[in-house]
């Protein structure tokens, strides 16, 4: 059982339609969104949930889904919203009030998926560009499922798929100091 | 000396919460001439009629302002009071403190007060110009024009003629009829829609007080209320209507083959054609878009095989003109086209189909003899879907409103599925069931447990082909899963749309329409079936979608109204015209170009007393002019004045403020 | 002889290396200059705007600043996912001048944003730029009797705001171009769904289930391979294939083309340049059926003429 009790303000429904520039409130719930999702089977709560529960003011239940990390930003759902609902904007911003705010979920996918981001930006810092091999290794190690996709290594690696190098970039440097200054944009903006 | 009382309306909150109504009291009173100022919660009240009525008499006033709302709402109600009390009635001025102050500055009340002041003092000070008017009495036409031979314009028709009033009844098609024709069934009775229609179609060709025009539009109307002029073209037919027996040769012979307009185009009618057996007239007529003697030359086989001769390949469109005082217009609807519906496949799929072909295939008198059928492969369809508010409150692909009709006939649809096809199954997306309305509720549960029509609450979101079968994908939000059904027919409710030619027909009766190209009403309440300009009314889907019950109630709305308006010989008509001075007028005529209703015409008058020589001077019909000043603005000699807002009115306005 | 900036993105000097090559043969057929932009470096799709937005916009935007300082009036782009980063930040940008040099400030020593290079993927560029009548003048092996489903993916014609270019639910430019290179386009309806790309690596269960939909479509429409315009789609798709057809125990056996292979191969380039060698799923089977006659269906033929016959005069 959920007890809605009016605070007077809806301050999550606000930092939700700020951060996206979309309007949560115009969502009907027609539930096209769920229907036109990829993913939204492995989600704990489909698009059309996540709208409701913003609605409903319901900001830690909405933290501790998994929705907004499954959310591909296909942008299928905002082509068919008959609401002009910009929903993966929504999403991302669901998303980034999480990692500013430090909800973390136990739930083992999110885990990995943010695993993944924080290994590929790591990799962009250092070389400027992505190096494929490297980052499935570490992706595996680091989530400790080392033989992950190894059926596929041999093949990839002999037909040349996945290359053993990275031709890494000159200005490296500066992609570095392009992360701290954005994380320092990042600090303004909260 | 001018005795002025004003009187200031809280009306309620509306004014009161924004407006400090006894400041406004206090302001008036400082003016020399306000004799008597006061306030009170609803000035509109009896109560307040009352007070303005005993301050008449008790202070002897000359001039009354009222400070409350629009002029549009009560102007009529205080200028009863006036005569009530023994004044001229045009002594009132209204003062419009609500829609020009208070809702419009209900963040500042100061600002929003001193507004109302100002314009309070305006109105005193015109007040004090005001002369005393008298009402023009005004001939009529006791004629009416319908435009639209449909349910809504037959019904109009039907009552107005009852009441001995000559209609003129205009038809675009060749039948009257219009889309209730096209339907089988009615919801929520089931009774056959062509037995209850066609009785009164017999009636409208029969009866003494209606003239129908079929094949025709209008094209022109000019005047006023009570006297306009129609001018309506009267496609040619090819056939003479008075020997033509209506016995069916010709268009058995004609070789040529069109899509069928009633039949939605599954099947084809012939160049020559009635467009459904039940007709009326029941004369045919011949497309001459399409026909090959009139295209090329070649053919004329109907022409042989009439027996009577009505073929006369010669004939010409005929321009029909009309005295009239009433229009009625009723011009329908039509189905949006789902094209931009590209994620249901619409277009690429034959059997993707809308409502009204549906209806088509359900009719006994249908293209497929009341047996729904695939159009790819004219299999009878065991599965099919219905999507509802295809088009309809979509504001990114369709249009925002609610179609109102389609939640019902959605339901007769599965009704008349599982009638026609026993072992069939109905699956229905839907967002809401609205069913609102005498037995509705009770029909829509006659479709979910009488049939089994499978209700899923979600919006379709996609449309897929698989082996012969439609895949079609929504969430059922009841039990929050996506669901697939395969389909073998997928029937659309499209959203309602009014007639195409809308605001070409708006413009040319000068009456508004909203961007849906629906007419507009004057009130949206309290004057639901007049237009903004007299003696125009609307009935039927054409001002909004609505249902069969509701468009015969408005178009016996209409009726009541046109029979109201011609109840008199003579209309009586607000004294707010122009007047020329004639020793002012130096003839330039400025004022006749200008004048949107041809209201202002010229006359010769002898130069000077006696004289025989002659000059030119406007000439201003008073039954005609509406008062728009237009002439006032224009006329350099300051020749024309405008009863009710004359210069020495408008100027003492000025100085006020 | 026109004059196009290359952004060529990291898969091409990895995963997609045959899309690369074959872009810059087909390019040069095609009379396109292609000047790729010195020391680009990673849009940061997806991880960037999961993460943090502002690095999100820096990432593409810098490559932006650089496109800039070379004399192209429009930069192509060959993957899909850098594409989109690249377009949306361009969008973004151009609406929103104070955000722009909010987000230059994290792009050190490059230079202002100025917003003159127009932003178009590998499709757009040959459908709009080059257009279908001048590859088709290129043509010289017509690729006539292999049956192919044109692959958009997410990300090359959605958000329609974004990209503005072609339908986001049903586009024809891929099918257009191929239909133009001899081969027939057949009617797939799920040109758009999403593959799971992103997921690739970090959820590989979600792309298997994506990805094995759009292959049982793809197979369902009659196609003898696939047609794609996007490194993500490209390897999803192909390498993935086996995990799926062992999962969902089926066989598609569909082979998954870059755009470019099949308008080199039409071109007459030999195939051995087309590193077929790479993909996972053979594509010999496939290229097998250039030169066969596809037999259309009968029937409407028939149904024509009736209607014909019915029009004219009896």
């Amino acid at each position: 059982m959920i007890t809605l009790s009016y605070q007077g303000k809806n301050t999550f429904l606000e930092a939700v339609n700020k951060k996206s520039g979309a309007d949560v409130l115009e969502c009907y719930q027609c539930g096209k969104c769920v229907s036109t999702c990829p993913v939204s089977n492995f989600m704990d709560f489909p698009p059309r949930e996540i709208m409701q529960m913003i609605k409903l003011g319901l900001k830690e239940e909405t933290q501790m889904a998994n929705s907004m990390w499954f959310c591909l930003t296909c942008s299928a759902c905002s082509g068919r919203c008959p609401r002009e609902i910009d929903i993966p904007a929504v999403m991302e911003a669901v998303r980034h009030i999480a990692i500013e705010e430090n909800y973390h979920s136990d739930n083992k996918q999110v885990k990995n998926i943010r695993k993944f981001h924080e290994i590929f930006l790591d990799m962009i810092k250092r070389y400027g560009r992505n190096y494929e091999l490297r980052m499935m290794a570490e992706f595996n190690i680091r989530t400790r499922n080392l033989f992950k996709d190894m059926h596929l290594a041999p093949k990839a690696l002999l037909k040349g798929k996945i290359p053993l190098g990275v031709k890494s970039m000159k200005s490296a440097k500066a992609i570095r100091k392009m992360y701290e200054m954005a994380d320092k944009l990042e600090k303004q903006n909260k | 000396m001018a005795r002025v009382g004003v009187f200031v309306c809280f009306c309620g909150a509306n004014i009161a919460d924004f407006v400090d109504v006894p400041t406004v009291v206090e302001e008036a009173k400082k003016i020399r001439e306000v004799k008597f100022a006061i306030d009170y919660k609803y000035m509109c009240s009896d109560p307040g009629q009352q007070m303005i009525r005993d301050a008449i008499v008790q202070h002897r006033l000359t001039s009354i302002v009222v400070a409350a709302c629009s002029p549009r709402m009560h102007e009529k109600t205080f200028r009863k009071a006036l005569s009530d009390a023994g004044m001229n009635p045009y002594l009132l001025e209204v003062a419009n403190i609500r829609e020009h102050s208070s809702w419009v500055h209900q963040k500042d009340k100061k600002a929003a007060t001193d507004k109302a002041g100002d314009l309070v003092r305006m109105a005193v000070a015109k007040s004090i110009a005001n002369e005393q008017l008298h009402e023009i009495s005004v001939p009529v036409t006791k004629r009416a024009l319908v435009i639209g031979g449909g349910i809504a314009g037959i019904q109009a028709a039907l009552d107005i003629a009852d009441a001995r009033i000559p209609v003129t009844l205009v038809e675009r098609s060749p039948s009257i009829g219009g889309r209730m024709a096209q339907l089988d069934e009615t919801f929520p009775t089931l009774d056959c829609s062509q037995c209850i229609l066609t009785p009164k179609m017999v009636d409208v060709a029969s009866h003494p007080y209606i003239e129908l025009i079929p094949y025709s539009e209008v094209i022109e109307l000019d005047g006023f209320v009570g006297n306009y002029k129609a001018k309506i073209r009267k496609k040619a037919s090819y056939v003479n209507f008075k020997s033509c027996t209506g016995c069916g040769a010709c268009w058995q012979k004609c070789p040529v083959k069109v899509p069928n307009e009633y039949n939605m185009g599954i099947d084809k009618r012939k160049a020559i054609y009635t467009p459904f057996p039940q007709a009326v007239p029941n004369k045919p007529v011949i497309d001459a878009e399409h026909c090959t003697y009139l295209l090329k030359g070649k053919c004329g086989i109907c022409a042989k095989v009439c027996e009577k001769g009505s073929i006369d390949y010669t004939m010409q469109d005929e321009i029909i003109e009309r005295e009239i005082g009433a229009v009625v217009v009723a011009t329908g609807y039509g189905m949006w086209d789902a094209k931009p519906y590209e994620e249901y496949g619409v277009g690429r799929y034959k059997d993707i189909i809308n409502s009204l072909e549906f209806e088509r295939m359900v009719s006994s008198n249908g293209p497929t003899g009341g047996v729904p059928m695939r159009p790819s492969d004219g299999k009878i369809p065991k599965t099919v879907v219905f999507i509802k508010c295809v088009g309809s409150r979509d504001k990114a692909k369709g249009i925002e409103f609610c179609s109102k009709i389609c939640c019902m006939y959605t339901a007769k649809h599965a009704i008349l599925l599982h009638h026609k096809v026993h072992d069939s199954r109905a699956y229905i997306f839907y967002m809401d069931i609205r069913a609102a309305g005498k037995g509705y509720e009770e029909f829509v549960n006659r479709a979910q447990v009488e049939t089994g029509a499978v209700y899923l609450r979600g919006r379709v979101s996609k449309i897929y082909q698989k082996g012969d079968k439609l895949m079609v994908r929504g969430e059922d939000a009841q039990i929050g899963q996506e669901v697939e059904v395969e389909a073998d027919l997928v029937v659309l409710a499209t959203a309602v749309i009014p007639d195409k030619g809308n605001p070409a027909l708006a413009r040319l009766l000068g009456i508004s329409y909203d961007k849906y190209g629906y007419l507009s009403e004057a009130h949206p309440k309290l004057r639901p079936v007049e237009t903004a300009k007299a003696g125009i009314f609307l009935a039927g889907c054409t001002q909004a979608p609505k249902d069969i019950p509701e468009t015969v109630a408005q178009a016996s709305a209409c009726a009541a109204k046109v029979c109201g308006l011609f109840a008199g010989d003579t209309m009586k008509k607000d004294p707010m015209v122009s007047t020329v001075s004639r020793e002012f007028c130096s003839g330039c005529q400025n004022c006749v170009k200008v004048c949107p209703y041809q209201a202002i015409v010229t006359e010769d008058i002898p130069l000077g007393h006696g004289s025989k020589e002659m000059r030119t001077v406007a000439k201003i019909n008073e039954g005609v002019c509406q008062g728009c000043g237009s002439c006032v603005a224009i006329c350099r000699s300051m020749a024309i004045n405008l009863a009710g807002f004359t210069d020495p009115q408008i100027i003492n306005e000025i100085v006020a403020i | 002889m026109k004059k196009v900036t290359y952004f060529p993105g990291c898969s091409a000097h990895g995963t997609s290396e045959e899309f690369d090559q074959t872009v810059k043969m087909v390019m040069k057929t095609l009379d396109v200059e292609m000047e790729e932009i010195p020391d680009w470096n990673c849009c940061g799709a997806t991880s960037a705007h999961t993460m943090n937005e502002s690095l999100a916009y820096a990432l593409p935007l810098r490559n932006l600043v650089l496109a800039e300082k070379l004399s192209n009036d429009t930069m192509t782009i060959p993957c899909a996912s850098c594409y989109q980063r690249l377009k949306v930040t361009k969008v973004h940008m151009d609406e929103n001048p104070e955000l722009a040099k909010k987000i230059n400030t994290a792009v050190v020593g490059e230079g202002e944003y100025q917003g003159k290079v127009a932003v178009k993927s590998m499709l757009q560029y040959c459908y709009e730029d080059v257009g279908l009548e001048a590859i088709k003048a290129k043509v010289t092996n017509p690729i006539s009797g292999m049956k192919l489903a044109c692959y958009y993916g997410c990300l090359l014609t959605r958000p329609k705001a974004i990209t503005q270019f072609d339908s986001p639910e049903y586009p024809m430019s891929m099918d257009n171009i191929i239909e133009a290179l001899g081969a027939k386009a057949t009617p797939f309806d799920f040109k758009t769904e999403c593959c799971g790309a992103s997921f690739s690596i970090s959820d590989t269960e979600v792309v298997l289930q994506l990805s094995g939909k759009i292959l049982e479509m793809a197979k369902e429409s009659g196609a003898h391979g696939i047609v794609v315009a996007c490194p993500l789609c490209q390897s999803n798709l192909d390498m993935r294939q086996p995990d799926i057809e062992k999962k969902f125990k089926v066989k598609y056996d569909l082979p998954v083309f870059y755009l470019t292979q099949l308008m080199a191969l039409a071109f007459g380039f030999p195939k051995e340049k087309m590193m077929f060698a790479k993909h996972i799923v053979p594509v010999d089977g496939a290229l097998a059926h250039i030169g066969e006659v596809i037999e259309e269906p009968k029937k409407p033929a028939k149904a024509k003429k009736a209607v014909q016959a019915e029009s004219e005069v009896e």
